[in-house]
């Protein structure tokens, strides 16, 4: 019997046969935290070792700070500091700091990322680093202190779905609205305990932005890891990145291809030809309409940026919505893009669309996670409807009774000009 | 060891978000304070009248979405007993281990019971007895009963580098 992708990356770094339903020890190439959950990270390893342990290996531990960038309290600002602290007596150099973005493109941005790698964090979307093959995975403090002990911690290794797309996105539909589509078809709970590999002609020729969209919200369906062999551009990309492990980048795609008789629990099949623009509606990411069946609800605040639509292409696309839309967000919205990362935002700066969107009348913002929790600049006040491309709209997320549309950048943008919510092909066909 | 408490019953797809709403993750870092704000974007009532022993019973994908461990860790600081769910999404599942909250997967207990019932867990025989009912439930895989064994992940691991 063949194996799947996870098989071959679990039996790398367990250095044994794996069996579906085994539980295995992997080593760990990447051990991280972020602002949001690093401290209890740090104080639970001191706690452990009576402040005297050193970690495993400090060039394979980051840190990002990227919920709270900056700060915006006392408590943050003084919880950022303890790990500064631990980073600096630890010797841990890889610390990407509050002008640097979102932890997990940065790390990507970085070189840091392979194909095959086993990658922990604190965050639940560290899933879409499978958009480039790599196993990272969201866990709370415990795992990661206990990572920073030995370098390893256990996995069952999983069952894998195959979901194989084909077809052309048409005017004005995106990679997400097939995620979007997909969650509702999957549900919250679809994928729980599954990896999930993406292929068929529409994903070989995604770009690396498309593949991280589609991969971050596995977890909206309790996925472990969904992912993309990278192959063209985006396997150039990733080699580049990586420096002198340019080589092993492209060793490792060819160690984990899947086998042709590898064993699938599920395969689904999609054809994007016919799809249209969708939308996750209050208050669940299941919940799932297309925009033309909600188009005209009244909303107060757009927001385009997040792991999953920050990247230049996700804003520049909003660009082109709001170029076709006569260059003039409606009055009636607060209308707010974050890039992903500061690499991001020096090419908007660049292209020249920073200027543009603020004559527009929208805010830039540096990069940051912004507005996936209501601990941020821009939660909305009780009544408010919001319109995101974030990746979670759970009652209270952000702010207590405001509810929130999650839709594309194109779709947000859209909205963002029409004052509600609008089908981008309206402005763009 | 034996569980007895009231049940709080909920259905599917309970978020982490409203187990432990993500403001308080900024402003509560005492693990004992976390307790007093447990579910309190799902169920009011739980967050003002749950008592330790009481024991949740849950459908499918009990805690999914964000990986704060605090979601376990106030559920544990308010004295839940146990967590029945029909399943459970894996980074919760492994936060629950990992802050020794017991949990167990049974699909049949959803049907016998209410919110309010009594009901007893009995861990060594593996049985749950409500409405007047028995329902069996598997023991944790051999490798999950290997860490609670030696009292969780940390003591394993350090156990394992000869630091216990």
């Amino acid at each position: 019997m063949g194996r799947t992708m996870i098989m071959k990356i679990m039996e790398r770094a367990s250095g044994k046969e794996v069996k579906i339903g085994d539980r295995v020890w992997c080593n760990i190439d990447l051990s991280t935290a972020r602002d949001f959950g690093g401290a209890n990270c740090t104080l639970q390893f001191d706690e452990i070792t009576d402040k005297k342990g050193r970690v495993w290996d400090p060039a394979k531990i980051a840190f990002t700070f990227d919920l709270q960038a900056p700060s915006h309290s006392e408590k943050v600002s003084a919880n950022q500091k303890i790990i500064r602290e631990f980073a600096k007596r630890q010797g841990i150099e890889k610390v990407f700091d509050i002008n640097w973005g979102i932890g997990q493109h940065v790390l990507l941005e970085n070189g840091l990322v392979k194909p095959g790698d086993v990658i922990l964090g604190t965050d639940s979307h560290m899933n879409l680093l499978g958009g480039v093959a790599a196993f990272a995975t969201g866990v709370g403090n415990t795992d990661i202190a206990a990572s920073w002990l030995n370098g390893t911690n256990w996995f069952r290794v999983p069952e894998t779905m195959r979901i194989e797309v084909t077809g052309e996105f048409g005017r004005g539909v995106y990679m997400r609205d097939l995620l979007t589509l997909l969650v509702g078809d999957m549900g919250a709970g679809g994928m729980d305990f599954l990896a999930v590999e993406f292929a068929g002609d529409t994903i070989e020729r995604s770009s690396l932005a498309e593949r991280i969209t589609l991969c971050s919200m596995v977890t909206e369906m309790s996925g472990k890891i969904g992912l993309i062999l990278p192959n063209g551009p985006v396997l150039d990309w990733l080699a580049l990145r990586a420096g002198a492990n340019g080589e092993l980048v492209r060793q490792r795609v060819r160690d984990i291809a899947p086998d042709d008789d590898a064993p699938y629990c599920e395969v689904h099949r999609y054809d994007v030809s016919k799809l249209e623009p969708m939308a996750s509606c209050p208050d669940a990411p299941d919940n799932v309409k297309t925009v033309r069946s909600i188009s005209g609800e009244a909303v107060d605040q757009v927001h385009i940026g997040s792991c999953t639509n920050g990247r230049f292409s996700d804003i520049a696309t909003a660009f082109e919505v709001l170029e076709k839309g006569g260059f003039k967000v409606s009055p009636t919205v607060r209308t707010i893009i974050t890039p992903a990362t500061r690499e991001v935002m020096a090419q908007c700066a660049r292209e020249g669309f920073i200027e543009r969107f603020l004559d527009a009348g929208v805010v830039f913002t540096n990069p940051t996670c912004s507005l996936c929790t209501a601990e941020h600049y821009g939660a909305l006040p009780s009544g408010d409807v919001g319109c995101s491309t974030t990746n979670r709209n759970f009652i209270g997320k952000v702010g207590k009774g405001s509810h929130t549309y999650l839709m594309s950048p194109a779709s947000a943008m859209a909205t963002a000009v029409r004052g509600v919510i609008t089908d981008p092909r309206d402005i763009l066909c | 060891m034996k569980v007895k408490g009231r049940v709080w019953k909920y259905g599917d797809d309970v978020n982490t978000d409203v187990i432990f709403p993500g403001k308080y993750t900024y402003t509560v870092s005492e693990r004992a304070d976390m307790g007093q704000y447990a579910l309190e974007d799902l169920d009011p009532g739980f967050t003002k009248n749950a008592k330790p022993g009481d024991i949740i019973v849950a459908g499918k994908n009990w805690g999914c979405g964000s990986s704060r461990e605090q979601a376990a860790i106030c559920l544990k600081e308010r004295g839940v007993g146990a967590i029945i769910a029909k399943s459970f999404a894996r980074i919760h599942y492994r936060n629950c281990l990992n802050e020794g909250l017991p949990i167990i997967i049974s699909s049949e207990v959803q049907g016998l019971v209410e919110s309010g019932s009594e009901i007893e867990v009995d861990f060594e025989k593996g049985e749950i007895s409500a409405g007047g009912q028995v329902v069996k439930f598997p023991p944790y895989p051999e490798f999950v009963q290997g860490l609670v064994a030696d009292g969780g992940l940390i003591p394993h691991v350090k156990k394992s580098l000869g630091l216990a």
